[in-house]
């Protein structure tokens, strides 16, 4: 009878595969952006710009109502997924997750993203200084129906200060998580990927905290007189399904232009996509919690924002939401092989992104064409230009760096993982 | 080690047989249910569990024979302890669905040492849970009008109500539970049958594992079913408790009507159901011998997944207390001050330590590996799940708009036998489960120790 | 080579060829072997699922998951049409005035109902696909199988599969280093006949569990004399009062109970006296109300009144000589007409005097305070007072153009 083993029923070496445990393939991918695929990042920059400033001349200037909300929407929806990627690197760390290393350095160089989102905040936040309520009605205080909590909560100074604290925060942490990641190159090892773990947590319950306020302050406090528990669960949805859709396309790219080719295989594209499915269905959950309960208790209160969003060509456009958002990808994506295709992948990839953007202009334009939709051209160009600028940067960051974190122990795991 | 003396207390301390790692985990589970006798401290348990079950039997009897103003219950507070309860026990029984079927998508193999234990408790939580509404209702010999079912009244239920959106969620959630229970344990009851002895017991087990006998074909179709049923279980465990909370939610009671109850709830049913897997995890790996299946890294993994769902409950509290301050609305401020400085404080307060206080010990490594403190944070936690709902529905019903309408609630000693009762009922399923049903997956542990391998060179 | 239990057996064909094997590893490269060889009837037996082995056996994906989806959009359809019809179309009531058919609060029961139906579509469909139960098998007959549940991996080939061959097959499997490698016969000692004793307490069951049934159709046809039970006596019979009992603790021996005196409902103070009681003070007001105006839209409103109310009795003209007139003068039934509202001493009551009659009623005139609202009443004066000026007026107040139609 002799000493056994535990059996922690850990996948102990055993990551589901018939492959050996713990051999590392031996990475031949090319690691590294040319100057030939840099060469997007400028075009990129380039047409963002213009798009952008377009779209400021036909909206009416920079502090024009149409611009203000066309902008924020694409704010938002640019946001996320800098926000997105922010929060999912660090959930990787905290789960000691193995399958996701391959990809986690691009999701790295996502979350850079939230520089240029800090500065591109410019437009949005000067008004708020200059107390020109063209787009955050809150400014005059008459409209807050004498609350003295509105009163506190939103005023300009309490508002700046909360944002800036919400920028030092994203751009502390994006660059923190690379700059380790980075460091396990130069051989940290199992000990910083352990002190990663730890640090992960507590960092990941601030960065609830400061997602949820920044989705309040930017797009519930719109309408200065609703509010709703949830909104902050509602946002963060959007922000892992663009998040997942765009890591998705970025792979992708990299492949075609002759990278990563044999590192990122149809397991990942599989639980990316596996992702992004849930998260369909998630979204759909929190948004139909919210809806159901405000039409349910019927409050004038909280239900004027949904009236608004269901009346005149709002109706159709709500229908054309639940239909974009919900119905279709969730019956489109169900398919275990349609995950597994790189083709079918990026077009749901795409539809996400496109229809996340029109969850943001359904949240954000109610509150400008009060009777119906409206979607116009400073609505798509301001859409390009932050997208533009947003890729330009993160490609211009990748530059300086491995398209994998080659250091992270766990690399073997995750270059030879396969699927249920 | 005296082998002899302790077998009578424990006949699981003994060495495990079989030349194998397979062969000795099949030996580790199925001794127990191979063992003339089990050990005392099940005995000990056992009575205690028909006690308290017998208090329950008693409790509800008097209840369905005096009327339920043997209850506290008093205008305005129509809702107490057994919709508390009723909560309480639906919220636990995720735990074992998110276990078995949430972790399972997330390829998290350690889930195989509880996964059967802790679906079990699922199914006996739900049984706890089921019995609340059905007697609650002024008359219990009626639940059967909560079910569509054709009458002379020519009357149907009200589908448009949370608490029919309840009959049915909670309904689907213990059939699905059940079916998934079931079928996990059919590869364990052909282990079971193979391994026994008496002719009742070979019959009885072959009945329940449908002839199973392990062929590749038969496991394809299975492990598919098995991953569709746990795709299915996972929106439908948010799904239940998300309904239980609309119950409350789609009222306008302030602190009831928020919007970000449903994802609240079933964070905190998580929260609540881990503790009790804890609870009931560590006992039961010291007296049945499990501790080589059920490790400390389980039980710290564990830990682990309460600090993180404590950590959302908390975030949900900071959310309805920041937006009942953000929204001026009067009765809501109201609602939340009341909480923290009214009448019933000191369960808020109970509430706030037992739920946010005390699982951040699970922060230092120390605390997260000591079985004490993890069973003794498991209670705590059940404690303060069970104080969050009292909170909730009490509280908020003592003081609603009109003062005029403000009210005191008293439990009586019947609703305080019922609650204890309730735990009766439950862990006396949960021990004869111990006794006669495979306690942990055999197969799925099997599946995933190292020597289950396949070597290719 | 066979098992002492196979004695009685051993007369029976081959089922199959059976090899036995320690480790996953061992198992994978047999099955390799023998898919490449083309045999299609045979299969691996082991105690948990190995991953990847659907490669090595030539496994095509089950169609299970088509079939949970199906049963899927049946419960959704069944959730969605069931409520519907029920909520609907066949009682329908209305609760805090939502829609008969409210999507947002019908769809959880929907959603429940898809995911029962799924579940069972899973489990279900996994049991028929797999052909189980499986009461009895040829490989149960063989002692040393029973660790295929434990800790040893099988792989049988089946005599029937066309390849099959009883050399050429043993060699194969042989080739693999199995740790012993046996034949396996067919099941002929095991009785296929259902035991008598089961047999009978399953049909006695079954009719027994029909008889609830039964019983319940019984009395959903049948009449009954009998009142219905009662089993709770307290709650049929409660000591609450009912609304029309006698109770002889109160004076009017009523159980029901009128409103304290001077209640009021809400909306209804009616502080304006003159405006809802013609008087001032303790006279009868002069004109109108403060908040009538004696506007064309007031005349057209008073004269539609009078023409409802008070035309039946006192004429369209009021000059008492209305229909109900007319026909109870015939009837000789002790009939006192009514008044003629031109007389000079109904002409020079003030007119909250005339909306007092109106209102409480005079002599034989019952009081119209419950069928026409105050408003209307003032209007209705109004009207008298015009009524009653038409038939005095003097040529003088009439207007030029009138006048001019008089000539």
């Amino acid at each position: 009878m002799s000493e056994h083993t535990e059996h922690t029923g850990d996948d102990h070496g055993h990551s589901g595969s018939a492959h050996g445990s713990g051999a590392h393939h031996e990475l031949t991918d090319s690691l590294r952006l040319n100057k030939a695929d840099l060469g997007l990042s400028t075009k990129a920059f380039a047409v963002g710009g213009i798009a952008l400033g377009l779209a400021v001349v036909l909206g009416g200037g920079p502090f024009g109502k149409q611009f203000q909300h066309s902008y924020l929407t694409a704010y938002m929806w640019g946001f996320s997924i800098a926000l997105g990627a922010l929060w999912w690197v660090t959930l990787q760390h905290l789960v000691n997750a193995r399958w996701s290393i391959v990809v986690r350095r691009l999701a790295e160089l996502m979350a850079q993203g939230v520089v240029p989102m800090a500065i591109l905040s410019l437009p949005l936040l000067v008004p708020v200084l200059t107390h020109n309520d063209t787009l955050f009605s809150w400014l005059d205080h008459e409209k807050l129906h004498h609350a003295r909590s509105k009163e506190v909560y939103l005023n300009p100074s309490f508002f700046i200060a909360r944002m800036a604290f919400y920028f030092v925060f994203f751009i502390g942490l994006a660059a923190f998580w690379l700059k380790k990641s980075r460091e396990q190159e130069k051989g940290g090892g199992v000990e910083l990927t352990k002190r990663l773990q730890s640090t992960s947590a507590p960092t990941m319950i601030v960065l609830a905290l400061t997602i949820t306020f920044c989705a309040i302050d930017f797009l519930m406090t719109l309408d200065p007189i609703w509010f709703s528990t949830i909104f902050g669960v509602y946002y963060f949805t959007t922000c892992v399904l663009t998040f997942h859709s765009t890591l998705a396309l970025f792979a992708m790219w990299l492949q075609k232009k002759g990278h990563v080719t044999s590192a990122v295989t149809t397991e990942h594209y599989h639980d990316i996509g596996k992702m992004m499915f849930a998260f369909i269905a998630f979204w759909t959950y929190i948004g139909f919690s919210q809806f159901m309960l405000i039409w349910y208790a019927n409050i004038p209160e909280e239900t004027h924002w949904f009236k608004d969003r269901l009346e005149g060509s709002w109706l159709p456009a709500s229908l054309i939401l639940a239909a974009t958002h919900f119905v279709i990808p969730f019956f489109g994506m169900m398919s275990r092989e349609i995950k597994r295709n790189k083709t079918t992948l990026r077009f749901w990839a795409i539809w996400i992104l496109v229809v996340c953007w029109f969850d943001m202009y359904w949240l954000v334009a109610p509150n400008l064409h009060k009777h119906g939709m409206a979607i116009g051209a400073t609505d798509i160009l301001s859409w390009i230009g932050v997208a533009g600028l947003l890729m330009g940067y993160v490609l211009l960051r990748a530059k300086d760096t491995t398209l994998i974190p080659t250091g992270d122990p766990r690399l073997g795991r995750s270059l030879s993982f396969q699927n249920i | 080690m005296d082998t002899r003396a302790s077998s009578i207390t424990n006949p699981y301390n003994g060495p495990l047989e079989g030349d194998n790692a397979f062969a000795q985990i099949t030996h580790n589970v199925t001794r127990i249910m191979q063992a003339p006798r089990p050990p005392l401290a099940w005995y000990i348990a056992f009575a205690f569990a028909l006690s308290l079950l017998g208090v329950f039997g008693l409790s509800l009897g008097f209840v369905v024979w005096e009327g339920i103003g043997a209850w506290g219950h008093v205008h305005p507070v129509a809702w107490g302890f057994p919709i508390v309860n009723f909560v309480f026990w639906v919220g636990i029984g995720h735990a074992g669905t998110l276990i078995s079927a949430v972790l399972f998508l997330f390829r998290q193999n350690w889930r195989t040492a509880i996964n059967r234990f802790a679906e079990a408790m699922t199914i006996f939580a739900v049984v706890c849970a089921a019995v609340f509404p059905g007697v609650h209702i002024g008359r219990p010999w009626l639940p059967y009008w909560m079910f569509p079912i054709p009458n002379q009244m020519q009357m149907w239920p009200q589908f448009r109500s949370p608490l029919e959106w309840d009959v049915f969620a909670v309904g689907t959630y213990a059939t699905v539970s059940i079916l998934f229970w079931y079928m996990g344990m059919i590869p364990d009851f052909a282990t079971f049958r193979d391994r026994s002895t008496g002719t009742v017991r070979r019959f009885v087990y072959g009945l329940v594992a449908m002839g199973w006998r392990g062929s590749s074909r038969q496991w394809h179709r299975y492990e598919r079913a098995y991953l569709l049923l746990a795709g299915l279980a996972t929106p439908l465990v948010l799904s239940v408790h998300s309904v239980v909370s609309f119950d409350f939610a789609t009222s306008q009671l302030p602190g009831w009507h928020t919007t970000i109850f449903p994802p609240y709830f079933v964070a905190g049913a998580i929260f609540g159901g881990f503790a009790m897997v804890v609870v009931l995890a560590v006992p039961a790996r010291e007296f049945f011998g499990l501790k080589r299946i059920i490790t400390i890294k389980h039980l710290e993994l564990m830990a682990k997944v309460i600090l993180a769902t404590g950590m959302i409950v908390g975030y949900a509290y900071a959310m309805e207390m920041f937006v009942a301050w953000y929204s001026g609305a009067m009765y809501e401020q109201f609602a939340f001050l009341n909480r923290a400085f009214g009448n019933y404080a000191w369960a808020y307060w109970t509430m706030i330590f037992c739920n946010v206080v005390s699982p951040q010990v699970f922060w230092f490594k120390k605390m997260r590996t000591n079985v004490w403190v993890i069973l003794i944070v498991g209670i705590i936690v059940n404690v303060g799940m069970w104080f969050e709902r009292f909170v909730i529905i009490c509280t908020s019903l003592t003081r609603d708009f009109l003062p005029a309408n403000w009210g005191a609630f008293i439990p009586s000693p019947v609703d305080y036998a019922t609650l204890a009762g309730s735990f009766g009922l439950f862990f006396t399923l949960f021990l004869l489960f111990c006794r006669y049903l495979p306690m942990v997956a055999m197969a799925e542990v099997k599946a995933f120790i190292p020597e289950s391998h396949v070597h290719d060179h | 080579m066979s098992d002492s239990e196979q004695t009685s057996n051993s007369a029976a064909p081959l089922y199959g060829v059976l090899a036995e094997y320690d480790t996953p590893t061992a198992l994978v490269k047999a099955a390799r072997k023998v898919r490449d060889a083309g045999y299609r009837r045979w299969d691996t037996y082991t105690p948990f699922p190995i991953h990847g082995i659907e490669k090595d056996m030539g496994i095509t994906m089950t169609k299970l998951p088509w079939f949970v989806l199906v049963m899927a959009l049946v419960g959704m359809a069944t959730g969605t049409l069931f409520q519907y019809w029920t909520n609907g179309i066949d009682y329908r009531w209305l609760i805090s005035g939502k829609p008969f058919w409210s999507w947002p609060a019908n769809i959880p029961i929907i959603f429940e109902m898809t995911i029962l139906f799924s579940a069972f579509g899973a489990l279900g469909g996994m049991l028929f696909l797999n052909n189980l139960p499986l009461p009895s098998h040829p490989l149960d007959l063989k002692e040393r199988f029973r660790r295929a549940s434990d800790d040893k991996f099988f792989l049988v080939v089946e005599a029937s599969d066309s390849k099959f061959d009883d050399k050429e097959t043993r060699d194969l499997l042989g080739g693999t280093a199995p740790v012993v490698l046996e034949d396996v016969l067919e099941d002929r000692i095991t009785s296929s006949v259902v035991p008598r004793a089961l047999m009978y307490s399953m049909v006695i069951l079954g009719a027994a569990s029909l008889v609830p049934f039964a019983l319940f159709a019984q009395s959903r046809s049948a009449k009954s004399r009998e009142g219905r039970l009662h089993v709770v006596w307290d709650m049929d019979f409660t000591p609450a009062y009912k609304a029309q009992e006698g109770n002889i603790l109160f004076g009017d021996q009523r159980a029901m109970r009128a409103p304290p005196l001077g209640t009021i409902a809400q909306g209804h103070l009616e502080e304006d006296d003159h405006m809802f009681t013609g008087k001032v003070g303790d006279s009868y007001a002069i004109g109108l109300p403060s908040s009538i105006t004696a506007t064309e839209a007031t005349m057209l409103q008073g004269k539609q009144q009078f023409g409802i109310y008070c035309a039946p009795c006192h004429g369209l003209g009021g000059e008492g000589n209305g229909m109900v007139n007319e026909r109870a003068s015939t009837l000789k039934q002790g009939w006192v007409p009514p008044s003629n509202l031109h007389q000079q001493y109904i002409k020079e009551q003030p007119a909250g005097q005339l909306f007092g009659t109106i209102t409480n009623g005079i002599r034989n005139m019952p009081g119209y305070a419950a069928q026409i609202d105050p408003d209307e009443r003032w209007a209705i004066v109004l009207y008298l007072r015009a009524l009653q000026k038409s038939r005095a007026a003097s040529v003088d107040e009439l207007s030029d153009a009138d006048r001019a139609q008089l000539k």
